[in-house]
């Protein structure tokens, strides 16, 4: 494995990101021109295939079976959104790519949407990411007068229309179908599926939702061939907390939570201990330092937590962030997440009672067994694992 | 708020179709503050949508208000890295100088509010007020802060 090759953040802080021609100087939209003159559609799924590409946001399904789903169906109008959402707290490395290379994001999103056969693509983006909306909005303009987007990009037969959505906050939009819900003018709740988005997503038509650090895989994939991608894949970790190099790096997929934290991370940061790390935002798991033989899950945030740090503020912000983004749908995490707060908070304030410690279990039980969505979900994890391997209850 | 900008004029900048609601919500909102009834109704009449259907979105997202905000919006990010580096201690630094309480909305004059991480980790704790957002706060130094806001 190749272990320090970049393949979103090489040129960060190097070129102007509000300059198209110094994105064209160092190679870009070289892969938009390859795809438009020497491949197709077909082609260019078939190397996203190969490559593995598996999804950023999240739930790491398949990309190139994702795309696959949506290029077969029949319809002559589908869309390609790119999810841009990020609400997870501790999680902001997609507003890093927008922000430092909105031309790589964009021509990953213009080949993903040529790929599914689509003409018309959206950036679904954070409500409150303005800078990154005015940085985007000058990309596709820019492209725009470069024809690399609108009418007949680069003399070929291929159109296609770029569009900005703001949210509006509101954690639960990044789920795919709540996103939707949303640009559709509804509240941003999740829909039943299936059907899924690649059947019936944005106006009812078939839909790829793909988180952005995932479409900015995409030019070097089609540059490079899958095959050459599956030996020098990246993630992006965002570092927080207690921990020496605070914010995002790119590193080798598949790394383990020790080598991030005490080699890429730098460890603690000074006269820290470690306790804890907790991986993948609000919804992640913690870890003891036991536990950290294992690659890195979900998103690519780690927060360290150094033993001096106070356990009942986290669970009070674990618990206050599920209470105020439940979307409300459903009674299970409606009320669940509002009981597990409260009890939080009379257990920071040392009047938890028996009858809490049972409810908390009760509580756990039915977010992880009946809620709606993943969101649900979601809540109890962080609360789940201090129950059991910090022993808060005891 | 801005001059000579009306309700009315700001729907008839945009086509009356559902997938321009939020932005159109979005907009009175940052124009007035907050999204009246009396608005909700123009949007709703303007829409060709039900002023039920107007509200549920409009009260659905935190960056658009359905009440009148008050003279003092002091938000604290609760996040899990700002809480690392104290932004509960900032808290109740301003529920004490204040006498108010995080989530109370009835305050004319102040309110303070618990919000979700903004993804600026890396600069936290994060406090805004009345829009501005300020960085790397302390206990100490949210009193510079709001004297520019006394
Ligand atoms: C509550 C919830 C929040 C989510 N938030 C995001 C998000 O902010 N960004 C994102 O890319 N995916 C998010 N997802 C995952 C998306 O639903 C979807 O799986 C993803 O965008 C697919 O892209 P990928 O396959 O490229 O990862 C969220 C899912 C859930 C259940
Ligand atoms: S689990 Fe929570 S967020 Fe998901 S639908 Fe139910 S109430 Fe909404
Ligand atoms: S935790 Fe406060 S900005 Fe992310």
């Amino acid at each position: 494995m190749q272990k320090n090759i970049k393949i979103i953040t090489e040129y960060w802080g190097r070129i102007d990101p509000l300059k198209i021609e110094d994105y064209l100087n160092v190679g870009g939209y070289v892969a938009l021109k390859k795809f438009i003159k020497e491949m197709n559609p077909g082609k260019a799924l078939e190397e996203v295939k190969l490559s593995g590409l598996c999804g950023r946001g999240g739930a790491g399904f398949l990309t190139g079976k994702k795309w696959e789903m949506v290029a077969e169906q029949k319809s002559k109008e589908k869309y390609f959104i790119c999810n841009l959402d990020e609400s997870e707290p501790g999680v902001y490395k997609d507003r890093l790519i927008a922000e430092n290379s909105p031309h790589l994001l964009l021509e990953g999103i213009i080949i993903s949407t040529l790929t599914i056969g689509a003409k018309k693509a959206c950036i679904y983006l954070n409500g409150n990411y303005e800078k990154a909306r005015e940085i985007l909005g000058q990309a596709i303009s820019q492209a725009l007068e470069n024809n690399l987007l609108g009418k007949k990009i680069l003399g070929s037969e291929f159109s296609l229309e770029v569009e900005i959505f703001s949210g509006a906050g509101a954690y639960v939009c990044g789920e795919e179908t709540a996103l939707i819900n949303s640009i559709e003018g509804r509240r941003g709740e999740p829909k039943i599926r299936p059907p899924y988005p690649t059947e019936c997503g944005l106006f009812g038509k078939p839909t790829a939702v793909n988180n952005a650090e995932t479409i900015a895989n995409i030019p070097y994939i089609i540059q490079n061939g899958g095959e050459k991608y599956l030996e020098c894949a990246t993630k992006l970790f965002v570092l927080g907390g207690s921990i020496k190099n605070r914010g995002v790096i790119e590193a080798p997929i598949g790394l383990m939570m020790r080598e991030v934290i005490f080699e890429l991370g730098g460890g603690m940061s000074a006269g820290k201990e470690f306790w804890f790390a907790q991986v993948g935002g609000a919804a992640g798991k913690l870890y003891l330092e036991k536990e950290l033989d294992a690659p890195v899950l979900g998103s690519g945030a780690i927060l360290v937590v150094d033993k001096l740090a106070d356990i009942h503020d986290l669970l009070l912000s674990w618990t206050g962030f599920f209470r105020r983004e439940s979307c409300g749908k459903c009674v299970p995490c409606r009320e669940g997440t509002f009981r597990l707060n409260e009890i939080a908070e009379r257990l920071a304030d040392g009047e938890i009672s028996d009858r809490d410690k049972e409810a908390v279990l009760d509580i756990l039980w039915t977010l992880e067994n009946t809620t709606f969505c993943p969101l649900g979900k979601f809540a109890a994890v962080a609360v789940r694992d201090a129950v059991e391997k910090l022993e808060i209850l005891k | 708020m801005q001059k000579g900008i009306t309700v009315e004029k700001i729907l008839l900048e945009c086509e009356s179709k559902a997938q321009n609601l939020l932005p159109t919500l979005k907009k009175i909102g940052v124009v007035f503050g907050y999204v009246s009834k009396e608005d909700a109704m123009k949007v709703a009449e303007y829409f060709e949508l039900s002023l039920a259907r107007v509200y549920e979105v409009a009260s659905f997202y935190d960056l658009i208000e359905t009440k009148k905000t008050a003279n003092l919006e002091i938000k604290v990010c609760s996040g899990g890295d700002c809480v690392l580096g104290d932004s509960t201690g900032i808290v109740h630094e301003i529920e004490n100088y204040f006498r108010i309480k995080a989530g109370d909305e009835n305050n004319p004059k102040v309110k303070l509010r618990k919000i979700s991480c903004l993804g600026r980790c890396g600069e936290g704790p994060i406090m805004i007020v009345n829009g501005r957002v300020y960085e790397k706060v302390t206990r100490s130094s949210i009193y510079k802060i709001l004297e520019e806001w006394a």
